[in-house]
């Protein structure tokens, strides 16, 4: 069962690191946020000699849990200007007029 | 006499029909999208209004535009145009467009609605650059989906009780649907930098299988003169997902 745990632990906790880095968004909070159960079961039902591996995950999932706070909280959500788009658009736009003086 | 009344008439039922709608309005919203289970903010909407003139007539260009943020763009990119000219005064439409483009899905769809209101003229452009050409009959009444959700703005929820219903036809991919509007009742909504306001709750339901649920589309337009819509909540085929107003101007 400790050993099942360490494993799912560490899976999500890399899984979270990785969704961070990309821009995923809240998604990250989903792996990460198993990453912290996982460890924080993995801590209880350690023996004291044992824990101090769980503790770091522990650590590593509730840093990746404030960087993606941080990113959601600090970073903006921008959009490109799109210069195919904008012109597919003024183009459209030429035709529209042709179009409604036919109407 | 008969003239002058008959004018009057005329500006009394264009007063009753009369869109709140004006030109210039610009409407911005961050969508988001359920992705298991936590919304995750993918796109920017917006919904814009102006006044396109030509040699005989004068138009109302709304536009629905829907560009996904750039740190989608590489994954997923989204850039949907839906437009509609329409009468400014009735909301009566005149040519209708829905250019799509969704992570490589392409479709450019063109409606022209005949003068007389009761047909329209279809053009579809495939992604091989070939184009589908065909005219199907409409009744009167028939809107496209962009004056649709303009022609919402119109209506004196003031006077309805929550509960009661009024209806629409919309034309969509060629086909008519009925669209049932339902009156819910006054809620408080947060409205982008317009601050909290009172809205009215309506739902919109379609005997169409591209809208989920019961009472799960709804939109939220705020109670008073204007009637934006602050909130939409939506539950389609692919999924579930909420449109929240960010920023409302004027020019």
């Amino acid at each position: 069962m400790r050993k099942f745990l360490i494993i799912v632990s560490l899976f999500f906790v890399v899984l979270g690191i990785v969704f961070t880095a990309l821009p995923l968004g809240t998604i990250a909070f989903l792996p990460v946020g198993l990453a912290i159960v996982t460890a924080a079961l993995l801590i209880f039902i350690s023996k004291p000699e044992q824990r101090k591996f769980p503790k770091w995950i522990l650590l590593a999932g509730l840093l990746t849990l404030l960087s993606i706070m941080g990113k959601v909280v600090f970073i903006q959500d921008k959009i490109e200007t799109d210069k195919q788009f904008e012109q597919q658009k003024i183009d459209s736009k030429k035709q529209d007029v042709k179009d409604l003086e036919g109407l | 006499m008969k003239r002058y009344l008959l004018a009057f008439g005329a500006l009394l039922i264009a007063g009753f029909c009369f869109s709140q709608i004006k030109p210039n309005e610009k409407l911005t919203y961050a969508a988001s999208y359920n992705m298991s289970g936590l919304m995750t903010q993918l796109a920017q909407v917006t919904m814009q209004t102006e006044t396109v003139n030509t040699s005989k007539k004068s138009f109302l260009h709304l536009s629905l535009e829907a560009t996904t943020f750039s740190k989608w763009d590489k994954f997923f990119k989204i850039r949907d145009l839906y437009e509609a000219y329409v009468d400014p005064l009735t909301l009566k439409s005149s040519l209708y467009k829905r250019n799509i483009n969704e992570g490589g899905y392409i479709k450019n769809e063109k409606y022209i609605f005949e003068p007389d209101g009761k047909s329209i003229n279809s053009t579809t452009k495939h992604k091989d650059g070939s184009e589908t050409k065909k005219s199907f009959r409409i009744g009167s009444s028939t809107q496209d989906a962009v004056a649709i959700v303009y022609r919402l703005r119109t209506i004196d929820f003031s006077t309805f009780k929550p509960g009661q219903t009024t209806s629409f036809v919309m034309v969509f991919d060629e086909k008519e649907y009925p669209i049932l509007v339902k009156y819910m009742g006054l809620e408080n909504v947060p409205a982008g930098n317009l601050g909290k306001k009172q809205c009215y709750k309506i739902s919109i339901s379609a005997k169409t299988d591209k809208l989920k649920g019961i009472d799960k589309n709804l939109i939220w337009l705020t109670a008073d003169s204007k009637k934006i819509p602050a909130l939409v909540r939506f539950s389609i085929a692919v999924g579930t997902g909420q449109l929240a107003l960010t920023n409302a101007s004027e020019n």
